[in-house]
């Protein structure tokens, strides 16, 4: 079972900070709580059961729906550890309203480009990071594309029954196609 | 495969004259003096440069911003996401099956590993066991766009460093590999012939021809690149000692495939996490030593070996037999049960028009591609499209180790380094 060595690992030293374990298709998934996310992957990092030494990726998940019973976005780190030839998946959990998680820049290096791109993609904050601009798109680009509330494809072009189309994307409500409120 | 120890030995002889390459830059009569550790200190001033995007060496749309003290790079800023093109958006509003044409235009270098890494996620939320014969072609075809790939790399690698005729050779070659791609898909290069559930079709008579003379000449072909470049003394010059990467900071910056194992660790993922039955194959893991740009050439050069080693016993072994799953969530009724059975047209109008289930859940499916790990994190929530697919491409990892590979050395010597990590743009920018 891939992902079984770090949840054990992170439930025998780090008690408070699993909060649920989940397995699916031969892979477990540890939901982690985000104070102590720098702490749980500096002990994967270090610790000789672990040594979770590669960063794999970080990206999220969207789930607009699921407010307020459950925070909106799953950011999910993948870690891979060459010793032990296994793969761990954390998850972390944030609202809407306050989309931020520490930044692992210190912890590998590597994880400083895939958090850009998470940034970019889906508005994910990293705190502490020391550049965090967008990687992907332009500077001066409008939004956040993954977000499910973010139109796919198409130009919405107002008519006089659909004037909102017409406000720019801030100033949208909520709902609509587009919007980045 | 489990004990796959971390930082192994070479598992083969990677260099005949290994004494002399040992012994790197001083038996090459490479003077201390042009180390660039002296030459950083030389001057206050230091002057921005932009190479690229439309630069020849950077192997498409890519911008370095550097920072230059005279000739020494002092600090490195890749600028990316001139060939963004939000895949990852549009597989969300597409059916499985069409993501796959997608998948083909990311690294589309090595189209065929897309295809498979997406399928492989696909069948393992569907809980489906491709056919045999199946496992067997994918793995042919893989390991056949592997060299095509690997050839493209030496070629312009050469290219970039002054050595035109390898390039010419390499072009002649690859262009056969390319010739089996469009005798079994009809394309060339984006040929989606991995599908999720199998194949696009079974291969016709003449592959077999094909593939059999591609591993009877390749070996010989592979021996005439190696003459062309390995011990060329200005090749050598120009690389060995250049871009280290050592075997931490390969790990810290996630680098995997031949830039990982150039480093000298022994980690494949087609030996870590076997899949479509590469357990079946023996085959070595070459690895370097000091993890320079001569150790990435090396290991690649080996690779191409190793891969015409699986390639030969993939095809002798060859068993016969469907190429496509049974399963009927997602395989489509056989024509003749549509002229009698109602359920099966209406069955066929359904997995067409609306695409298959796929149960919910999450995966994560890594394979290994010619740049390394290429995975697919794949996320459905029961419907017929992906909630969220995110693609951890190779290169985008490997590029992030530049600036720290190209601190300090020449800017004539950052166009061998970016050449040594065999960056795809469409892969970093997706």
């Amino acid at each position: 079972m891939s992902g079984a060595r770090a949840a054990d690992l992170l439930e025998r030293e780090l008690p408070g900070a699993v909060r649920r374990r989940e397995v699916g298709f031969g892979e477990e998934s540890v939901w982690i709580d985000r104070d102590a996310l720098v702490a749980a992957c500096t002990l994967l990092r270090d610790h000789p059961d672990g040594v979770y030494t590669t960063p794999v990726f970080v990206t999220a998940v969207d789930w607009p729906d699921r407010e307020p019973a459950e925070p909106r976005f799953d950011v999910v780190y993948e870690l891979r550890s060459l010793v032990h030839n296994d793969t761990c998946r954390l998850i972390v959990q944030v609202t809407e309203d306050d989309p931020n998680v520490p930044t692992l820049e210190r912890v590998f290096a590597g994880m400083d480009w895939h958090e850009r791109e998470c940034y970019d993609l889906l508005g994910i904050t990293f705190t502490g990071h020391h550049d965090l601009k967008r990687i992907l798109l332009p500077t001066d680009w409008d939004g956040h594309p993954l977000r499910k509330d973010y139109a796919s494809f198409g130009e919405p072009i107002a008519f006089t029954h659909n004037l909102e189309w017409a406000l720019p994307a801030a100033e949208r409500p909520r709902d609509m196609p587009g919007s980045t409120r | 495969m489990t004990a796959l120890p971390p930082f192994g030995k070479p598992t083969i002889d990677l260099d005949p004259v290994s004494e002399q390459y040992e012994a790197g830059r001083e038996q090459l009569g490479v003077e201390h003096g042009l180390d660039s550790v002296d030459l950083v200190q030389i001057g206050e001033s230091t002057m921005e440069l932009n190479m690229g995007p439309m630069h020849p060496s950077t192997h498409g749309v890519l911008r370095l911003v550097l920072d230059l003290d005279g000739e020494v790079v002092r600090e490195c800023r890749p600028d990316i996401g001139y060939l963004h093109t939000g895949f990852e958006k549009d597989f969300e509003r597409h059916t499985y099956q069409q993501c796959i044409p997608y998948t083909d235009r990311m690294d589309y270098l090595a189209p065929l590993f897309n295809n498979l890494g997406f399928s492989l996620a696909v069948e393992r939320l569907l809980a489906i066991e491709v056919p045999m014969r199946a496992q067997y072609l994918r793995v042919i075809m893989c390991e056949l766009c592997r060299i095509a790939s690997h050839l493209l790399w030496y070629g312009t690698g050469a290219l970039d460093l002054g050595a035109t005729s390898a390039f010419m050779y390499a072009w002649r070659d690859r262009e056969k590999l390319l010739d089996i791609n469009e005798l079994v898909s009809g394309v060339r290069m984006h040929t989606s012939f991995i599908r999720v559930g199998g194949l696009l079709a079974d291969v016709p008579d003449e592959f077999y021809v094909l593939v059999g003379e591609v591993i009877k000449t390749f070996p010989k072909l592979i021996d005439e690149h190696e003459r062309l470049i390995t011990k060329n003394p200005i090749f050598r010059q120009r690389t060995v000692g250049l871009g280290r990467l050592s075997a931490e900071d390969a790990m810290a910056y996630g680098a995997t495939g031949p830039t990982l194992r150039g480093s000298g660790i022994a980690y494949d993922l087609r030996k870590a996490k076997p899949y479509s039955s590469y357990d079946h194959f023996t085959f070595d893991v070459p690895i370097g030593r000091s993890g320079d740009v001569y150790d990435r050439y090396l290991v690649r050069m080996q690779e191409m070996r190793e891969s015409l080693k699986i390639i030969g016993q993939a095809f002798e072994a060859l068993p016969d037999g469907p190429v496509n799953t049974a399963d009927r969530r997602v395989a489509l009724p056989p024509r003749n049960e549509l002229n009698t059975s109602m359920e099966s047209l209406i069955h066929h109008f359904k997995l067409v028009t609306e695409g298959m289930r796929v149960p919910a859940g999450q995966v994560y499916q890594a394979i290994e591609s010619p740049r390394g790990e290429l995975g697919f994190y794949l996320v459905s929530d029961g419907t017929t499209r992906p909630y969220r697919c995110k693609v951890r491409a190779p290169s985008f990892s490997n590029l992030s180790a530049l600036p720290h590979m190209v601190r300090g050395e020449l800017i004539a010597d950052v166009v061998a380094v970016i050449g040594s990590i065999d960056i795809v743009l469409g892969d970093v920018d997706r």
